[in-house]
């Protein structure tokens, strides 16, 4: 209820407030160019290939009619935000493998020259995402990057709303990428181009965010609930974690040892057990770096159980089935055993006749025992799309099938570049039909200021030579902004369905050093 | 303009004489110009022309597929192409024979060089590009054979440039290009061959660092890495060259201060000599900018056909040594046309430069009072009488005295002129010392001997050996800064009994992990006392020391680092170091040297900071030879106008003193006075000149890293001052022989007037 009447003394201070605060927002606002977003509007570039992003034009959405007829695109059902794989991280922490990189792509993108900043580039996109004003954000998984509590405690406050700060241990900087580090591997800020002085104690500092305005649901993904996103937390392996012995460089047999296949649970926790050979730091302990457990993760992102698959509505006419393929043992891909299917065909069945959108971490086509799951979507005229993360790179492909088919969406990841998150309008469409119009965003970083740090990680993860640049994460115009066009068909529930019987993991997958994609 | 040049024509002979003074300064500033231009921007040239890359990283031999991946996720790349390097093969043509050929093959891509003449290597087999050093040291060109090791023979299709290296034979190897795709011809059974060079073009030149950062980050597993830029080529190029191209530029760039200087004082004291012309001019109403612009289009005309000649001499007579010094360095000189243009920019400042000096004291006196103007003018007679003393060569100097500014002028000008002589001469002995004196450098020891470190006793126990320890040395760049190359040097103790550059600031080292850098490495990477010294070895780690001093040393451009042995050998274990031998003062080199192969080591003599190659030398020393002439005749021109002006002005008295019967000797004495009385004080302004402003800018310029002994010696000051007498001597007798041949009436009939 609002309250009219002349105007108070305190009312008059709190106009006041209000606009000095939206004059020194304004002033804050003034750096070098217009802060990114909306590509549609505006998108970054580098057209001369020197490494150095800048802002160029927008990106207009091209028609995708693989699947049917452009129609004309009627009123908006929903709009949902995706933001996949932030990867807050904790770069001081022990139980990390920033060395792995070295093995090769094999292991990704073990170690980013922007690791630090990861906070930052949250921040940035909350704010992005504010901005846009979606129904619903859905966080596809990979928010944390290696299981840890304080990882997630981080995150958690961003995404809430609130100050974090990414430091673990003491006060300062201790870690693979301080100057005093002889290890020409790493990207040192304070000795390697491009030279970034004081940025390691700069990024450290507090970081802000207002939190998400629109209601926000998470799918887990395997950094979420594996370390390093490959290997379930031990005692052993949480000792090192919270522990004050940081490897920086492994001895050469070490590696080999990875190259020569994959590493078992007991074989790593041997080697723990015996100290990692190598070169190492003494870093301070700290016991909030202690690696996060099923049930109480679940907990904390919103879920039940040791399990977060689960089903809502976003606005009257979208239904939302989250999945959760996340291996409990080792192993980065997605597996869907029984529980999956079990929640998948729950969803389906309380979708009633709305318009549905599967949302999982790793892409559910390629994870394994994925046919049954596969076959029940393949069925359902309602599907509209399965958007997933884990690949770290924009792709949209048809999926045809006889009830009209739908798009597999793979969104590029906000810790590599080019670090962005999309936006996904479902609309209705004469006669049944759907059109999916969905463009990516940028995260407000500005390229190019050094004192933007969400700007800097952007600037790094474009140089990263293991990132998203050389990758082609961001994909053709086709992968990123598109108005997908789906056919005219009946949108009515089938009849409820039984659960399908689970296809046998191949436990062989079930190793250490599978690596996320790129 | 008319006027101007009405009054030249009017004293065609004193316009003469003036460009004669503006044809020699611009003589100098030609030759200087056309050296300092040449020189120094030659790397860049024929970087740009040769595609010089922006890096060029060396690893043991990998498949080429194996590196392009990582290659290729680099960023601000925009090209690359791989290289197989051989060394140590065979080259042969006709008589000639060389056993350090290096062997490039080129695949596709990018290549690096520029072809200078005929083509670059195609698919076919039996073709190679060869070096310019090569090519020109044994006369091969398009369309010779030359045998590659086990290729065999091949035609040399092209020539080619990249400065990379300084040219054979200043460098001992010779380069040649061959193509994969033609060895892949010539040896079928194998598919491909590996790679263990990459060259990489930055799109953008000046963000490379990003690009070699990232490179570096990227090399894990390749074994030997070594990064050089395009800025750390250009180093290493100037060093193998040693100090001298360093001394030639800056003793250009003095000589173009000079030149520069000449001209001014020469125009300007023309105007001081016309003061009462001008002042009849002022009295018959004529305004002072009237005035002005008649005295700046005078020095104009005057100064335009003058410093054209004198510059487009300059500029052919250094073109030769210069082109030689460049493509000794395998650097490409300017063309016709740049060279054009710059003596074009020289010819338009002389002209302007003399047009002005001209302008402003004629501005300045015709706004005095026409009366104070021919007061001052030649027409008064002079304040003191002569004093009667000290015969012709007394009365002589009492002449040219008479007329203090002018004085002063003409003995600065020759003062100035003999300081550049003094200059050169003491270049000339630095360089000789910089060649066989390796004491220029700061070391104290004089041979080496390749015996293991454990041996050092056995060789401190040699007559005539004060000291000996194992030297181990290592190529490294920074890690910070991976274009600046360094030479890290260690000894296991006290590192001043063997080389002791003096110490700028901090203090010498006392253990290990403490480093004493040389100033231009300081100055590279921003080192003082109290900073952490990050480098990068050839390779494995990075290494770290604590900055405790800053020497001034020469070697390597101060681009070296003395520390203690511990961490680099714990870095390379494998690092090798012969012994340095310092010996006791006074002892038989060749005894110890016999001595120490009686040890089974291979004495070898310490030498200097420049290359020892002769013939390169050689073409330095003409450079240097032909600046000396030049500068030489401009004082002999300084004289020759002193001594005219003064003839001219004393008309009358001279004519009296051959009325009176001086002969031909007592003119010669007159003259040799006058001359005297300008020399004496020129040599000395000559040797404070020289002293105080010259030799310390000279060497500031040169190599402001170190100190250079620059300054000369009295020998020299002696030479040079016994040189101008002579020169006084040698126009003293000239303008007596000319005054001989004019009627004693005619000065007379002056005077008269």
């Amino acid at each position: 209820m609002s309250r009219r009447g002349p105007l108070t003394r305190r009312d008059a201070l709190a106009v006041l407030g209000a606009g000095a605060a939206g004059l020194l927002l304004g002033c804050g606002d003034d750096g070098p160019g217009p802060r990114p977003g909306d590509t549609l509007r505006r998108a970054l570039a580098d057209p001369d290939g020197d490494g150095l992003l800048d802002a160029s034009g927008g990106i207009a959405m091209v028609d995708r009619t693989d699947l049917g007829r452009a129609g004309r695109a009627g009123d908006t059902l929903a709009t949902v935000a995706q933001v996949t794989d932030v990867h807050v991280r904790d770069a001081q922490s022990p139980g990390r493998v920033p060395f792995l990189d070295r093995a090769g792509p094999r292991f990704g993108s073990a170690f980013r020259p922007h690791e630090l900043l990861s906070l930052h580039v949250l921040a940035a996109t909350v704010a992005t995402v504010n901005a846009a004003g979606p129904d619903a954000v859905l966080i596809t998984g990979d928010l944390i990057d290696s299981a840890q509590g304080n990882e997630l405690a981080w995150a958690l406050t961003l995404l809430r709303g609130g100050t974090a700060a990414p430091a673990s241990g003491a006060s300062g900087y201790d870690g693979v990428q301080a100057a005093s580090i002889p290890d020409p591997f790493y990207y040192r800020p304070d000795i390697d181009a491009p030279r970034h002085p004081g940025l390691l104690r700069a990024a450290l500092a507090p970081v802000r965010s207002a939190g998400l305005r629109a209601p926000w649901h998470a799918a887990l993904g395997n950094h979420d609930l594996l370390v390093q996103g490959e290997i379930a937390p031990s005692p052993v392996i949480t000792a090192v974690a919270t522990g004050d012995e940081l490897i920086v460089a492994p001895d050469r047999e070490l590696l080999r040892l990875g190259d020569a296949g994959r590493l078992d649970r007991e074989q790593l926790e041997t080697l723990l057990r015996a100290g990692l050979p190598g070169e190492t730091i003494t870093v301070p302990r700290d016991p909030a770096r202690a690696h996060v457990g099923a049930a109480s993760l679940v907990r904390r992102l919103g879920g039940r159980g040791d399990r977060l698959d689960r089903a809502f509505a976003v606005g009257d006419d979208l239904w939302v089935v989250v999945l959760d393929l996340v291996r409990r043992d080792a192993g980065s891909g997605g597996i869907v055993g029984a529980e999956v299917l079990a929640a998948l065909t729950a969803g389906l069945n309380a979708a009633e006749d709305r318009r549905v959108l599967v949302v999982c971490h790793q892409p559910l086509h390629d994870a394994t025992g994925a046919e049954p799951a596969v076959a029940l979507l393949d069925e359902d005229p309602r599907v509209v799309a399965v958007v997933a993360g884990h690949r770290h790179r924009n792709e949209i492909t048809p999926r045809r099938t006889p009830a009209g088919g739908y798009w597999l969406i793979s969104t590029a990841s906000v810790v590599d570049f080019p670090q962005q998150w999309r936006m996904l309008r479902v609309r209705a469409a004469p006669r049944g039909a759907t059109v999916l119009e969905t463009w990516t965003v940028d995260h407000e970083g500005r390229p190019g200021d050094p004192d933007d740090l969400a700007g800097v990680a952007r600037d790094l993860a474009f140089l990263d030579p293991q990132g998203g640049r050389p990758a082609r994460a961001a994909g053709a115009v086709r992968h990123r902004n598109a108005r997908l066009h789906l056919p005219a068909r009946s949108l009515r529930a089938p009849a409820p369905r039984a659960v399908p019987p689970a296809v046998t993991a191949d436990p062989a997958s079930a190793g250490f050093g599978a690596g996320d994609a790129f | 303009m008319r006027n101007a040049w009405a009054g030249l024509r009017a004293r065609p002979g004193r316009a003469a004489l003036t460009g004669a003074g503006i044809a020699a300064a611009a003589l100098v500033l030609g030759v200087a110009l056309t050296v300092a231009v040449g020189l120094a921007t030659g790397f860049d040239r024929a970087a740009t022309q040769a595609d010089l890359p922006s890096v060029v990283a060396r690893f043991d031999e990998e498949d080429p597929r194996d590196v392009a991946d990582r290659v290729r996720r680099l960023p601000n790349l925009a090209a690359h192409s791989f290289r197989y390097e051989v060394t140590r093969v065979e080259l042969r043509a006709g008589a000639n024979r060389l056993g350090e050929g290096v062997v490039h093959v080129v695949g596709g891509g990018r290549r690096g060089y520029a072809v200078v003449a005929g083509r670059d290597v195609g698919d076919a087999a039996g073709e190679v590009v060869i070096e310019q050093g090569l090519a020109r040291e044994w006369d091969l060109g398009p369309g010779d054979t030359l045998d590659v090791g086990e290729a065999g023979p091949a035609e040399v299709v092209g020539v080619a440039v990249a400065p990379d290296n300084v040219a054979f034979p200043l460098a001992r190897t010779a380069r040649v290009y061959l193509s994969e795709a033609g060895l892949l011809q010539q040896f079928p059974e194998g598919s491909r061959f590996p790679a263990n060079l990459v060259l990489l073009w930055a799109a953008d030149e000046e963000r490379a660092d990003v690009l070699l950062s990232f490179a570096r980050q990227s090399a894990y597993g390749l074994s030997s890495v070594r990064f050089l830029t395009r800025e750390g080529l250009r180093s290493l190029v100037e060093q193998a060259s040693g100090i001298v191209v360093a001394l030639l530029v800056a003793f250009a760039i003095i000589a173009c201060a000079l030149a520069g200087v000449l001209l001014a004082a020469g125009a300007h004291s023309e105007i001081q000599r016309r003061l009462a012309q001008l002042g009849v001019q002022r009295a018959l109403g004529v305004t002072p900018g009237a005035v002005t612009a008649v005295a700046a289009a005078q020095g104009a005309l005057v100064a335009a056909p003058a410093a054209a000649a004198g510059l487009l001499v300059g500029g052919l007579l250094a073109a030769g040594g210069t082109d030689a010094v460049l493509a000794a360095l395998n650097e490409l000189p300017p063309g016709p046309g740049a060279r054009a243009t710059v003596l074009a920019g020289a010819w338009g400042g002389v002209v302007a430069l003399v047009a002005g000096s001209a302008a402003w004291p004629a501005w300045r006196a015709a706004r005095r009072p026409p009366a104070g103007l021919l007061r001052g003018g030649d027409v008064s007679p002079p304040r003191k009488a002569a004093r009667g003393r000290g015969g012709m060569t007394a009365l002589g100097a009492r002449l040219v005295t008479a007329h203090r500014a002018r004085y002063a002028a003409v003995v600065a000008v020759l003062g100035m002129a003999a300081a550049v002589v003094l200059l050169l001469l003491a270049l000339a002995s630095l360089l000789e010392r910089l060649r066989d004196d390796p004491a220029t450098l700061g070391k104290r020891y004089s041979l080496t001997a390749a015996l293991p470190a454990d041996r050092a006793d056995e060789v401190r126990a040699l007559p005539g050996v004060a000291a000996a320890a194992p030297r181990y040395e290592q190529r490294a760049t920074g890690a910070s800064a991976l274009g600046s190359p360094l030479r890290v040097i260690a000894y296991p103790g006290d590192h001043t009994i063997f080389e002791a550059p003096a110490l700028a600031a901090g203090r010498r080292l006392a253990g290990p992990g403490e480093a004493e850098v040389g100033q231009g490495l300081a100055d590279a990477l921003g080192l003082r006392p109290g900073s952490t010294l990050a480098i990068q070895p050839g390779d494995g780690e990075e290494l770290r020391f604590r900055v405790v001093g800053v020497v001034r040393a020469l070697q390597d451009e101060g681009r070296v680092a003395y520390v203690r042995p511990d961490r680099l050998l714990a870095a390379s274990p494998s690092l090798e170091a012969p012994l340095a031998v310092r010996l006791d003062d006074g002892a038989d080199a060749a005894a110890v040297r016999a001595a120490l192969a009686r040890l089974g080591a291979e004495p070898r003599a310490v030498g200097g900071a420049t290359g020892d190659d002769r013939g390169f030398l050689a073409v330095l020393a003409g450079l240097l030879r032909l600046v000396a002439v030049t500068v030489g005749l401009v004082c002999l021109y300084a004289l020759v106008q002193s001594l005219a002006l003064t003839v001219r002005e004393r008309r009358g008295a001279v004519a009296v003193l051959r009325a009176a019967g001086a002969d031909h000797r007592a003119l010669r004495r007159l003259l040799f006075g006058a001359a005297t009385a300008v020399v004496i004080p020129a040599a000395v302004v000559a040797v404070a000149l020289e002293e105080v402003v010259l030799a310390p800018a000279t060497a500031r310029l040169a190599a402001g890293y170190a100190d250079l002994p620059l300054g000369a010696g009295l020998g020299q000051a002696v030479a040079v001052s016994g040189a101008l007498l002579g020169l006084a001597a040698l126009a003293s007798w000239e303008m007596a022989r000319r005054l001989a041949r004019e009627p004693v009436v005619t000065g007379l009939r002056e005077t008269g007037r």
